[in-house]
């Protein structure tokens, strides 16, 4: 892992009327690293992620992404991120070779580039076989796949996944987890949201958790085990005490 | 552990009153949440067909009871008694034909495409309640509609012909089991057709062929009118009209013995009503039992959920053969000249975005139909055009002669209105919408690095390109037609793309204020009154910028000045405005286009 920062959000507050999203969120994710970006429902993940890759402005505070400001330097940014959303909401009408042709014209990659690369992913993610195949044919898995062929069609140096493994068999779901170990180990930064605690553990470097709108840890396993309180070794335990767990231990209790 | 037994309702009646029940709450909270003026409206549109539906039987009534008197018979010779006997078979045919074809849509979505199916047949309800609410909400909202319009007629035929008061409840109850039958038969219908093709592929090719039946069916009066035909009915005519209807009334027809029944019954003929009503209620509950129960036994079984034809893979013919056939292939040295000029003038996202719009337009069927509504408007009033010969009416021959000129001269100019008003309606679906057809895909646009410039641009071509061919298109073959000389049609070769680009420009500016991505229903792409507002300003437009074309040129002719100096004031007038209006309001909203898409 290297100390190149390569996702640098500072001061992050997002609000909707009253309602405070993100409020005050600052982390760093650098080259070589896999982020883990974890939170119960409604705490400000994928709000904090559509900030990351530009579909968001933020109220207030910075996101830089490969050195450059998402605000101020939208098109350089976003040409170093690719991003795949929790919804693969994709053109049902294209097929996911054509889909795949349009994203490399959207980043301006040379014809024989996008030609050869379309037919490494397809190969890649198994997709070959449907690769003429308009898109609503697809299967969720099939189009999750196509959604993240998509995202790695320019060979961005920031992944950003939102729930990348929602929906896939197991040797997807591993394919993907490999993907982005890879990814990775050849120096890119790729900052994932998963609500599944035993990917975040297994294949994360780092791992910031966020509740109702704040960031209120981060670190490594071990940092974050020396945060909780003694006894908690798990992730689930860890991130159960920092985001009201005991509301859901009563929970379980009842449908016990 | 500690367990919780719900209280299970495997009766049927009770898990049928369930499912309506849950129907009726979510219509019913569908209207309390609605906006005020939603409200208002549903409360005046059931006002005005309970009105309607009442008009209609008093209507019935008269004309029934006229068309009975002895005296009509006398003085006109027209027996209408067996036409009036066959008035029930009729409208059960209407209903029976109606209902099949109609809920063949309904049953389709709420079978195949509303989702909660698994849902229901998960929970512990009786699959059979489960079909027959799926029915009944397929039958229900047509049964009313139509029933609207066949009840008061059918009382209506009850009150003039006096019949016994047995008729009037066995006429709605007639009805409702044949539309029970034919809800029935529809379903069967639906599953044979998604055991051949896909249920999604099917409604959108039903949606297109429904949209453009209606459209065509629309402007057909239309277009009968301009051929001269008149639409003042003869004695004759009434007469072989008669004949055909009555061609239904053969005893053999299974429809017949439904309304010879009721006529039977409520005219006192006691044993035939009552035999041919038996026989129509005991076929119809078959018909239905029969329908239902194979269609749950098809729907559990599988056997209509899998598609037996397997869809023929198209031929390569996509991006695969292409790209590589590209990156194999050495350009030639004028090929290369052409490519890199390409480049330079559109620059990749440009093109991608105008190759994937023209892709999604060709093959979304949705995009379609809307797409072929100005082509057939467009057809239909040329050949109007064309039928009253490019000349104004003459009418009582009394207008003045300055009018009749001016109005001539409007006319000879019927190519370029043609050509603009096709035009305009194209543009209203293509540019206006431009962004809104996006929907939920837009994040893909949103999170790529491309310029609001690139992306109105494309967005711009897509709309622009389409409309110019087919606005050319117009204008070619009407100033083939109308003779019109060299000098005017390179004239207008030159003003119609002017005033399509910048009513262009003016609709794509709307389009990007008023952009809406969170439509699931393409119907409702366009968001509050922005795209009509587009629309009026548009129409006011094309008029305006035409006449900066073609002012000067009536203003020389007016003073005897030479013609070539009306052609370039014209020119430069027209194209500056119209230019102006292409650019500046996309120009205008492009700070716009950075932020779309962010809530």
């Amino acid at each position: 892992m290297s100390e190149t920062a390569l996702i640098e959000i500072s001061t992050l507050v997002k609000r909707y009327g009253d309602k405070l999203a993100v409020n005050n969120v600052s982390l760093e994710v650098h080259a070589g690293e896999v982020f883990g970006f974890l939170g119960p429902n409604g705490a400000g993940k994928t709000t904090t992620i559509k900030m990351i890759v530009g579909l968001l402005q933020p109220t207030a505070g910075t996101v830089r992404v490969a050195g450059y400001d998402v605000q101020a330097q939208p098109l350089l940014a976003k040409a170093s991120s690719g991003y795949v959303p929790d919804t693969p909401n994709l053109y049902a009408k294209l097929t996911g070779r054509e889909l795949l042709r349009f994203v490399g014209d959207l980043y301006n990659l040379d014809r024989k580039q996008v030609a050869q690369r379309t037919d490494e992913l397809l190969r890649m993610f198994d997709l070959t076989a449907a690769a003429d195949d308009t898109v609503d044919s697809y299967s969720h898995g099939m189009q999750q796949k196509t959604s993240l062929a998509s995202a790695l069609m320019h060979d961005p140096r920031v992944l950003v996944l939102d729930e990348p493994t929602v929906g896939l068999d197991p040797k997807s779901a591993r394919l993907i987890k490999d993907i982005l170990r890879q990814m990775a180990d050849r120096g890119a930064a790729v900052f994932l949201s998963t609500h599944i605690l035993e990917i975040a553990e297994r294949m994360c470097d780092r791992i910031g958790i966020i509740n109702q709108g704040e960031l209120v840890a981060v670190g490594t396993m071990n940092e974050l085990r020396s945060l909780g309180k003694a006894g908690e070794v798990s992730l689930e335990d860890i991130f159960l005490g920092l985001t009201g767990g005991a509301e859901e231990a009563e929970i379980a209790e009842i449908l016990k | 552990m500690s367990t919780m037994t719900p209280s299970l309702s495997y009766r049927f009646l009770p898990a049928v009153w369930k499912l309506i029940r849950l129907r009726l709450l979510i219509s019913v909270n569908g209207f309390k949440h609605a906006k005020i003026r939603r409200k208002i409206l549903t409360i005046v549109a059931i006002l005005g067909l309970l009105t309607f539906a009442g008009f209609i039987l008093f209507l019935s009534w008269i004309l029934l009871g006229f068309l009975r008197s002895p005296q009509l018979m006398q003085y006109v010779g027209l027996d209408v008694t067996p036409f009036l006997q066959a008035m029930p078979v009729l409208v059960f045919t209407g209903l029976f034909l109606s209902i099949l074809l109609s809920s063949f849509g309904v049953l389709l979505q709420a079978l195949y495409l509303s989702g909660d199916m698994d849902f229901l047949l998960s929970s512990p309800v009786p699959i059979r309640a489960v079909f027959v609410t799926k029915l009944l909400q397929a039958v229900l909202p047509n049964f009313g509609l139509i029933s609207l319009f066949g009840l008061p007629v059918l009382y209506g035929l009850g009150l003039s012909g006096h019949y016994n008061f047995l008729y009037y409840p066995l006429v709605l109850l007639t009805m409702i089991a044949l539309a029970l039958a034919a809800a029935g038969l529809s379903a069967l219908l639906v599953m044979l057709v998604a055991r051949v093709f896909p249920a999604r592929r099917v409604a959108e090719v039903l949606g297109f062929v429904g949209a453009i039946l209606a459209f065509s069916c629309s402007q057909a009066g239309n277009l009968y009118n301009s051929f001269g035909h008149s639409t003042n009915v003869s004695g004759a005519q009434v007469s072989n009209m008669f004949t055909l209807l009555m061609r239904f009334n053969t005893p053999w027809f299974p429809l017949n013995w439904a309304g010879q029944g009721l006529v039977a019954l409520g005219e006192g003929r006691w044993l035939t009503g009552v035999l041919l009503a038996t026989l129509t209620f005991g076929l119809s509950a078959t018909a239905f039992m029969f329908s239902l129960a194979t269609a749950e036994r098809l729907y559990y079984s599988g056997w209509a959920g899998m598609q037996v034809v397997a869809r023929r893979k198209k031929p390569l013919r996509t991006v695969q053969s292409d790209a590589k056939r590209d990156a194999s292939r050495p350009l030639t040295a004028s090929q290369g000249i052409l490519a890199l000029g390409m480049e330079r003038l559109l620059p990749a996202p440009v093109r991608g975005i105008l190759w994937k719009d023209f892709l999604l337009l060709r093959r979304d069927l949705r995009n379609l139909s809307q797409l072929i509504t100005p082509l057939i408007f467009g057809v239909m009033y040329s050949l109007m055009f064309f039928r009253t010969g490019g000349l104004p009416s003459t009418g009582q021959g009394e207008a003045p002669a300055w009018l009749m000129n001016s109005l001539s001269l409007l006319l000879s100019y019927g190519n370029v209105g043609m050509s603009l008003f096709v035009g305009w309606w194209l543009l209203g679906r293509l540019s206006g919408m431009a962004f809104s057809s996006e929907g939920r895909n837009y994040w893909m646009l949103k999170a790529a690095p491309l310029r609001a410039s690139h992306l109105l641009t494309a967005k711009f071509l897509v709309a622009y390109l389409p409309t110019l061919a087919l606005g050319l298109l117009f204008l070619s073959g009407i100033s083939l037609m109308q003779k019109i000389p060299l000098a005017g049609f390179l004239y207008s070769l030159v003003a119609v793309p002017m005033c399509l680009a910048g009513m262009n420009g003016i609709l794509l500016a709307f389009g990007v204020v008023g952009a809406n991505f969170k439509w699931e229903d393409p119907r409702k792409m366009s968001a509050g009154g922005l795209g009509c507002l587009g629309q009026f300003l548009t129409m006011l437009y094309l008029p305006l910028a035409f006449g900066l074309f073609i002012t000067p040129l009536w203003l020389v002719s007016a003073f005897n000045w030479p013609q070539v100096y009306g052609y370039l004031v014209g020119f430069i007038l027209g194209v500056c405005v119209t230019g102006a209006c292409a650019i500046l309001p996309p120009w205008l909203v492009k700070g716009k286009v950075d932020r779309l898409g962010e809530v």
